[in-house]
């Protein structure tokens, strides 16, 4: 409460100069140019896209079709591709972020866990690009003398499981890519799970080895119940940032617009197929707006999954 | 240095030359007690004298964090259990423990108890149930939950929260109860059921208590042991240590002369 010049304890009058309104105002268009900012960019990519959707209609969202010599454009192959590559990115990283973030927190000495804990955070600082680098010079050639060969000969056979792994061994495709993002996003889902971890009370994990829990039981049990929305919530953040990567994975998806159950098959996502043919296409034509489209449905894509997460978080919060 | 001996009363743990050191620290310095078999032994003090380090000992928690170690004897059914090749989680279930604060698990009443017995024996359904009822009517928690065991333990008060913890501490039946201050931060109507409590208890576990509150250790415990700088000074029945004290510091600690 600010006080009067004149009269010290006056509790009414004008206040000391206007300095509050000035700052609240500041705040204030902070916040709203948060809002504007987001609405506008909403507004233009539905606006360039307005020329894809006026000609292929709801169909573009389900087309497979990519040829820019018929000018015939559709985006269910990206689409396709970039679900199936961010949701084979969360598969491999959440347990490998999972186990490191219980072992920094939970069995390494203080040290070595600082040590790894620093690495992991640096691993998050690589840029993208060198992962497409490492990913096309390491990674694919890696994947496709040995991983794939191996996998299609053992785990291709089973029925069923076996179409997942069966198909040419190119190195490039979802399952590359979603290894790369893989290894992208687990610094940032493991950083969240360590943070969430070591805010439960020691006395709370006591009592739980106290009553003669394994470390199993206490992590299965008692860490994780308690904290499940940040776990869930640092997830929402890996699977966002798969969704839209965009560098990395341009090198290791294979570029080819398809779609198809076999992982090792090349393939795209909106992101990348936006990078490698935005730069080549006139502003203003069909193709420019099917691209426009496309980052509009990614746009959707990534608000449906935080939807999701919100609405996952709040039943569970709900059916306690 | 005394070692109190009451003959009559084989002790449920018995304490020899115990050292403990929290990395460089020396937290314990030649300890030795016995905790006689169905008795309340109350471990007075004032605060980092290593009373609560003494309890962390005798249930091994300390194994928990890298740099705090343990040598001497701690005897417990025969066998050391400070030694190399102790089951910890055996171990936790035959010396239970409750805490300052109270600490129920994210997970219903019922399960609070439940999942602590799950851990150690396989019980049918009913026979579960009227285990969870058992021990929830001996902490006189019974009546103020018998409708709502599904609910989540978080919504209890403080008092029933405690209540709640020891329940599950007794619940896997141990031999030991180790309490660390377990009414320090409740009010006095609970400080008071949990102090019945405890005298109803003594007749099945053998119970060390670590309180700041000298009366409640006047009240509830037979053998009272006064701890300073890491040190036991004196063990002796709870009448004598209160009224004919044989050690200075005793008398200076008990008549509030510091602490």
């Amino acid at each position: 409460m600010e006080r009067s010049a004149t009269s010290p304890s006056a509790l009414t009058g004008a206040a000391k100069g206007n300095g509050d309104a000035v700052f609240a105002a500041i705040v204030r268009c902070s916040a709203a140019l948060i809002l504007l900012g987001l609405g506008g960019m909403v507004a233009v990519m539905a606006w360039g896209a307005r020329g894809a959707f006026a000609r292929f209609g709801p169909g573009f969202v389900f087309d497979k079709a990519w040829n820019p010599v018929t000018q015939h454009f559709g985006a269910a192959a990206p689409m396709f591709g970039t679900v199936i590559t961010a949701l084979l990115a969360i598969v491999l990283a959440v347990p490998l972020a999972f186990g490191i973030a219980v072992w920094l927190t939970e069995i390494a000495s203080a040290r070595i866990a600082g040590i790894i804990g620093t690495l992991i955070q640096l691993l998050a600082a690589v840029p993208s690009i060198i992962f497409g680098m490492w990913g096309f010079a390491v990674l694919v050639p890696f994947m496709a003398h040995y991983v794939e060969p191996l996998a299609s000969h053992t785990l291709g056979r089973v029925p069923g499981l076996g179409t997942l792994f069966r198909g040419a061994p190119y190195g490039t495709g979802f399952l590359t890519g979603g290894m790369i993002l893989a290894v992208m996003i687990t610094p940032f889902i493991c950083a969240v799970m360590r943070d969430v971890f070591l805010s439960i009370p020691a006395v709370l994990k006591e009592s739980a080895y106290g009553l003669g829990m394994t470390r199993w039981e206490v992590v299965r049990r008692i860490i994780l119940p308690w904290s499940r929305s940040s776990v869930v919530g640092g997830v929402m953040l890996g699977l966002g940032r798969a969704l839209g990567e965009t560098m990395a994975i341009t090198f290791v998806i294979g570029n080819a617009n398809h779609i198809g159950w076999s992982l090792f098959s090349p393939g795209n996502t909106i992101a990348s197929l936006i990078a490698l043919e935005f730069p080549e296409s006139a502003v203003g034509s069909l193709k420019f707006s099917s691209l426009m489209a496309a980052g509009f449905l990614l746009m959707l894509i990534s608000l449906g999954t935080l939807v999701c997460s919100r609405l996952l978080l709040r039943t569970k919060a709900a059916g306690r | 240095m005394t070692v109190a001996h009451n003959d009559a009363v084989p002790a449920a743990i018995s304490v020899r030359n115990l050292d403990f050191y929290y990395g460089a620290h020396h937290a314990l310095k030649d300890i030795s007690i016995d905790f006689p078999q169905g008795q309340v032994t109350g471990m007075i003090g004032p605060s980092g004298c290593g009373k609560s380090t003494l309890l962390r000992v005798l249930n091994r928690m300390y194994d928990l964090y890298p740099g705090q170690r343990a040598t001497g004897e701690v005897i417990f059914d025969g066998c050391n259990i400070i030694g190399p090749k102790v089951n910890l989680n055996v171990l936790r279930s035959r010396v239970g423990m409750v805490f300052q604060k109270p600490t129920p698990f994210p997970m219903s009443i019922y399960d609070n108890i439940a999942f602590g017995v799950r851990l150690h024996e396989r019980l049918d359904r009913a026979a579960m149930e009227a285990r969870v009822e058992d021990v929830l009517r001996r902490v006189a928690l019974w009546p103020e939950v018998r409708d709502r065991l599904r609910d989540s333990a978080a919504a209890l008060s403080g008092g029933q929260q405690q209540r709640l913890c020891i329940a599950r501490t007794i619940a896997t039946r141990p031999e030991v109860v180790l309490l660390d201050e377990p009414t320090s931060a409740l009010d006095p109507v609970s400080t008071a059921r949990i102090e019945e409590l405890l005298d109803e208890l003594k007749a099945d576990f053998t119970i060390a208590i670590v309180t700041h509150n000298l009366q409640q250790a006047a009240r509830c415990a037979d053998q009272v042991a006064f701890f300073y700088m890491g040190e036991v000074v004196e063990v002796d029945s709870a009448d004598r240590m209160f009224t004919t004290p044989r050690e200075k510091r005793t008398q200076d600690y008990i008549t509030g002369r510091f602490g």
